[in-house]
């Protein structure tokens, strides 16, 4: 009865405060930001023009922050997917780096002999199986040993990276053959008929096809989520996985195949990352992506749409503060702190949710 | 050829590079029996190390730089307690989101303070060889001729496995980890409790970033921890939260990280970077391979309200 009363009364002021705290963290980390900028004694409209600047003041910019938009959305559009099975997948560093080592092998090695449309497909099928690996492990290990999936996705990360060090390290690996002491440790660049097509080629701009490759998987993503039984099990497992076992799901294979699907998001993020703006693998080249991604997987709530919106705004974010940091020399890290006070705040104002419901 | 010089070089570097690994995790596996996980283990001890190399810089005295460490680390960890145990936040998720400021204020105040590419050593603890047992062959001069700093750490790690099985202090902190409700039947102060956890949790890792600072290679660099926070969580796990086994489990992959001063020297010739990724893997399989045999705190994570 008590149950009852709590549910119905308080109820509606959670949905009227919920949308509203993203928004209202994200407007005070900007504010924390804009604080930090003017304690640096650097001209804080200097700081924000520059950041500006890094957003939309060339083609060249507007493009690059549509491309790092990109690669956040993949990753929290598995972040969402796996998070509607009630899986928390912090994975999307090593899934984003093994996705960049699997698509860097197989453009250089094959992909450049194969027609012009296939060319650069090979490589993201490789980096997107390659993630689903790294995902998928987690689950495996979920399902069989019991292990929590938020530290095995987070140790297999750490393991993935040492790895692009170990290939780029390595001249039996990725390393590009070594002519000189100054050779740096990178591979070669991959050919450019596995490169993948620009838009607006005559502009300057960066922007890939990926763009259509997240606004289709985002589609799939949306649909898979609302209009299938997949998304139906994904729910139940989410909510009670044994109640979900008692209706006949098989539940174990549904976490598996929640995180293998992240992962392969992720891993095909990373793909895009190589044949679509670098190039070439490099140390550290996933350079925190992943965990932005889940910063925009937890801000979007488990909304597609919600996915793209904060992946563009963090994208934006992460240019604005690059360019911050080359032009008016505040350090770019401010945008780190943005990000995490953020995800504090949102986490901690969960309980405006959760005491309307009247459990813990 | 293993020569004793070998053994003693990688017994030293390997109790050097899990001593950091051993503090954080002791006081995390003490938050945890309380029933409160801090995946912002990461977070603290970047703060701590630098906060430690700020102070130590500024004024030239180690112990002052320690102690800025040691307030850095326990603002975070009170600023996470009342997020996890006042707020009910999820406790993954609020981790996660203070390794990420932690990791930003850091960078940001690291170039704002030393500028981008600073050298600059920072004045350390010095080494305090005990007399003649750092004679001893062998494992004398890797044993005995630690840092203050690391005298002092391995008698807490051993302190608190007293506090925690011994006393009724420890008591308290198993039960409101295992049945919270019953506790404070009892007349135990839960959240109380959880917030002591936490914050000696944060003084720990607090410490262990110090050591890495200002104790061990005397520097600061950029995200310097590079994950020790996530290998000291999984030793908690490996050591199923019992004190000694995770302090073994901290020297196990103490040692992993060893081998790649070890291995070159036998001239075994295995790429740095397989040797990297070693500790890493060996946590993997650590976690993945024990847990289910064995048992965590039956309340870790889930938060308590009082009186219901």
């Amino acid at each position: 009865m008590s149950d009852i009363v709590a549910q119905t009364a308080p109820r509606r002021r959670r949905l009227r405060l919920a949308p509203l705290i993203p928004a209202a963290a994200a407007a005070g980390a900007v504010a924390v930001a804009l604080l930090l900028v003017a304690a640096t004694g650097r001209p804080v409209g200097i700081a924000i023009a520059a950041f500006w600047d890094g957003i939309a003041g060339s083609a060249f910019a507007f493009g690059a922050s549509f491309d790092r938009a990109i690669t956040l959305a993949f990753v929290g559009l598995g972040f969402i997917l796996a998070g509607r099975a009630g899986l928390t997948n912090v994975g999307g560093e090593g899934q984003l780096a093994v996705g960049g080592i699997a698509a860097t092998a197989l453009a250089l090695h094959g992909a450049g002999d194969l027609p012009r449309m296939l060319a650069p497909a090979l490589p993201l099928v490789g980096g997107a199986m390659a993630g689903a690996v790294w995902g998928g492990v987690a689950g495996i290990l979920k399902v069989r040993r019991g292990t929590n999936e938020v530290i095995s996705t987070l140790l297999l990360s750490f393991v993935a990276l040492q790895l692009v060090y170990w290939c780029v390290q390595s001249t039996q690996l990725l390393r590009k053959p070594q002519t000189s002491d100054s050779t740096l440790p990178e591979s070669l660049d991959v050919p450019d008929i596995t490169q993948l097509p620009l838009l607006f080629p005559d502009t300057g701009s960066p922007l890939h096809i990926g763009l259509f490759l997240v606004l289709i998987a985002a589609a799939a993503v949306a649909v898979v989520l609302t209009h299938s039984t997949l998304g139906l099990r994904l729910r139940a497992v989410g909510l009670n996985a044994l109640a979900a076992r008692r209706a006949g799901i098989n539940d174990r294979g549904i976490v598996v195949l929640a995180l293998t699907l992240a992962g392969a998001l992720a891993g095909l993020a990373g793909a895009i990352m190589i044949v679509g703006e670098q190039y070439n693998l490099k140390t550290d080249f996933t350079s925190g992506y992943g965990f932005d991604g889940i910063v925009v997987g937890l801000l979007a709530r488990g909304s597609v749409g919600g996915v793209l919106v904060f992946a563009t705004l963090l994208g934006f974010l992460r240019s604005g503060g690059i360019s911050m940091e080359i032009t008016a020399g505040v350090p770019a890290a401010a945008v780190l702190i943005c990000q995490g006070l953020i995800v504090i705040t949102i986490a901690g104002s969960a309980i405006l949710g959760d005491r309307a419901r009247g459990s813990a | 050829m293993m020569t004793a010089a070998d053994i003693g070089t990688f017994s030293g570097a390997t109790l050097r590079l899990a001593m950091p690994l051993a503090l954080a995790a002791t006081g995390e596996m003490v938050s945890e029996r309380a029933g409160v996980l801090n995946m912002s283990l990461d977070g603290m001890m970047l703060t701590a190390a630098f906060a430690g190399a700020l102070g130590s810089w500024a004024t030239g005295q180690p112990l002052i730089g320690l102690a800025c460490g040691l307030l850095a680390a326990l603002v975070l960890a009170l600023w996470q307690a009342a997020m996890s145990v006042t707020l009910r936040a999820n406790q993954l998720v609020v981790g996660i989101g203070f390794n990420i400021l932690a990791l930003g204020a850091t960078t940001f105040l690291y170039r704002e303070i030393f500028g981008a590419a600073s050298r600059d050593l920072i004045p350390g603890f010095a080494r305090w060889p005990v007399p003649s047992l750092a004679e001893l062959p062998v494992l004398g001069p890797a044993l005995f001729q630690q840092t203050a700093l690391g005298y002092a750490g391995l008698a807490l790690i051993a302190l608190t496995w007293l506090v925690l099985a011994q006393t009724g202090f420890g008591l308290s902190v198993r039960a409101v980890g295992e049945d919270p409700r019953g506790a404070e039947k009892a007349g135990i102060d839960v959240r109380r409790i959880r917030y002591y956890g936490v914050l000696y949790a944060g003084a720990m890792a607090g410490l262990a970033g110090c050591f890495l600072s200002i104790a061990d290679i005397d520097t600061f660099t950029e995200g310097m921890t590079n994950g020790a926070g996530y290998l000291a969580l999984a030793a908690v796990i490996f050591g199923g939260w019992k004190g000694w086994r995770t302090f073994l489990a901290c020297l196990l992959f103490g040692s992993a990280t060893a081998l790649q001063f070890l291995l070159p020297d036998l001239g075994v010739n295995v790429p740095v970077a397989a040797l990297l990724l070693l500790p890493y893997l060996l946590a993997l399989f650590a976690v993945a391979g024990l847990v289910g045999r064995i048992r965590p705190p039956s309340a870790l994570t889930l938060p308590y309200v009082p009186g219901r």
